[in-house]
Order: structure tokens, then sequence, then C-alpha cells
């Protein structure tokens, strides 16, 4: 079977800063959903989040290694679909380095400054990826009748 | 019981959901839910699943019943999970897709400043329709706002 591979036009998606959501599983079978502030591009086949304070999706992805990511490209009208699975964690080198200073940028954008600190970078395989696009509504509703 | 601070963040400045389930083989999957209800007694909630979200999701609860629910206010990043036990599902009403318009308007307001590029009906298709209503049992809500607080279990309180 064929490795799976990051389709090239995710990329700017992801260097973007794009908020995402994770969800993991623990041994005993209990679901664990969380926001995730950066889903970090290393190369065609794998992907990094950050280990910042999300204590429980780590102890979950030591337990049982299989994730799901969805990262929501606003702009784009799309959600990302990622199957992961862990496979290590680096706390130095270019990958940690480069989140690091992604993490930076985005607490200073998004006023969290301080309080988002990176761990740890944790790589993960992709075992597939999804574009699914936002479904169509009725732009009127928005202005709805005084609801 | 979910106490009433978070029933008001629910009801007035939450703007964004994702549930959390898993298969029979623990992969876990993710289901976005453009709104919510919180039962009367505050013990149950239902959650309204975007329609390109729901393959797999009926499946999986009727054979294991977990799942798991983020809420956040965005950009705020105040956000909660609960975590609990699958009750029912059913498709969703008229007055469910009515909660959905207002989270939608809320979203809106709210991401306005920061995406001033991005035309309303872009940022509106962000909250997707919802076809589907999982209510389920509150067992658990964590706090998840981003801080050294967060992972902390609020209902049932932590023993000290």
């Amino acid at each position: 079977m064929g490795m799976t591979r990051l389709p090239p036009e995710i990329r700017p998606v992801l260097e973007n800063g794009t908020p995402a959501v994770m969800v993991t599983c623990s041994a005993d079978g209990k679901p664990n959903t969380t926001v995730i502030s950066q889903v970090y591009y290393v190369d065609e086949t794998h992907a990094a989040l950050s280990f910042q304070f999300f204590s429980k999706t780590i102890r979950n992805v030591r337990e049982n290694p299989r994730a799901y990511v969805c990262v929501f490209d606003i702009r784009g009208q799309a959600h990302w679909v990622l199957h992961l699975k862990f496979e290590r964690s680096e706390t130095e080198g270019p990958i940690f380095d480069a989140m690091d200073m992604q993490i930076e940028a985005i607490a200073s954008m998004t006023g969290m400054s301080g309080i988002f600190k990176l761990r740890a970078a944790d790589v993960y395989r992709v075992l597939s990826v999804e574009k699914l696009p936002f479904s169509r509504w009725a732009a009127a509703d928005l202005h709805g009748s005084g609801r | 019981m979910i106490p009433g601070k978070i029933l008001r963040f629910l009801e007035q400045h939450a703007n964004v959901a994702f549930a959390g389930t898993r298969n029979r083989d623990l992969v876990p999957h993710g289901h976005k839910v453009c709104g919510w209800r919180v039962g009367a007694d505050q013990r149950t909630m239902t959650a309204f699943v975007a329609e390109e979200f729901t393959p797999g999701l009926v499946e999986s609860l009727r054979e294991n019943r977990e799942l798991a629910v983020t809420v956040e206010e965005f950009p705020s990043h105040e956000t909660y999970q609960f975590k609990g036990r699958y009750l029912s599902d059913r498709p969703v009403r008229h007055d469910d897709v009515e909660i959905v318009d207002r989270i939608r308007r809320r979203f809106v307001r709210s991401l306005r400043s920061m995406y001033a590029e991005v035309p309303e009906s872009i940022l509106g298709a962000f909250v997707s329709n919802p076809s589907l209503a999982v209510e389920f049992e509150v067992l658990e809500v964590y706090l998840q706002t981003p801080g050294p607080g967060a992972g902390t279990r609020l209902i049932p309180p932590v023993e000290s």
C-alpha cells in the first residue's frame, strides 16, 4: 500500500496558523477533543502538533497512537480532515525551533502571549487526508428577522 | 449538572464546537457541531451535527455510547469539554435550526474584525447546516481554556 501524501494546497492553510481541533482516544475507549493552535507541515507524509498543556491528549496518543485532526480553512471554505499516527516527540532541533517561533507569532496575534509555550513537537505520520467543502447555506439567513 | 455560569456561556457566548467519538477499534473520529441545546434538567445536552460530518457517527455511538464535545468562544478562547454517554439521535427540527442561525450570527460578529476582508457570507458558511441532533448525558465537564488550569475537571469536582 502506498504512503498517503499531503497535497501541496494544504501547506499554505497550515502555514497560516489556521485553528484546528484534535480528537484522541484513551486505551480504555474514552474520546477526548481539544482545540489546537497549530498543525505544522513537516514533509509530504508527516505533520507535527504542538505539545503545550493538553495533558489528556498527550497521555492518550502515547497509549493509543491514532489521532484525528480537522483544520478549518475559513477563506478556502473547506475542512481538512487528517487521520494521523503518533511517531515521536522532539524537544529540540529544526522542527521544534520552527514550531516554537510559529507558536510565539500565533500567541502574539491572538493575545495569548506568555500562555502558549511549546514543550515538545509531536510528529505524526499522515494515514489519510480529505478535503471537505463547507456545506451550502442561505446567506440571507445571516441577517434574519431580528432573532 | 451543568452549572449556571457554563450554561450562560453555552447560551450567550460560545460560537464553535466539535464532537469526538471512537469506533470499535478505538480509532478516534471528529464531527463538526454547529449548535447545541442544554436539557431543562441541565444534565443532558443535544449537539447539532453538520451534515458532512455524520457518516459513521450513529454507528459508533450505538456501539459504544462514548462522546466528547468541546465548545469554545472564539476569539476569547474560553473553552469547556463535555464528556458523556449517548442517549438518542434524531433529524434536526426547525427550532434547532433557529439556534444554529443565532450561533452563526454570533460567530460572524466575533470574527468580523479578524477577517475584515472576508465577506460575511463566507464567514457564515463556517457554521454548517446541521442534519442530525445527538442527545447525550453529561457526566463530566473540563476546563479547556488555554492556560495552567486547562484540563481541570470541573464536574464532578475533583476531591482535594
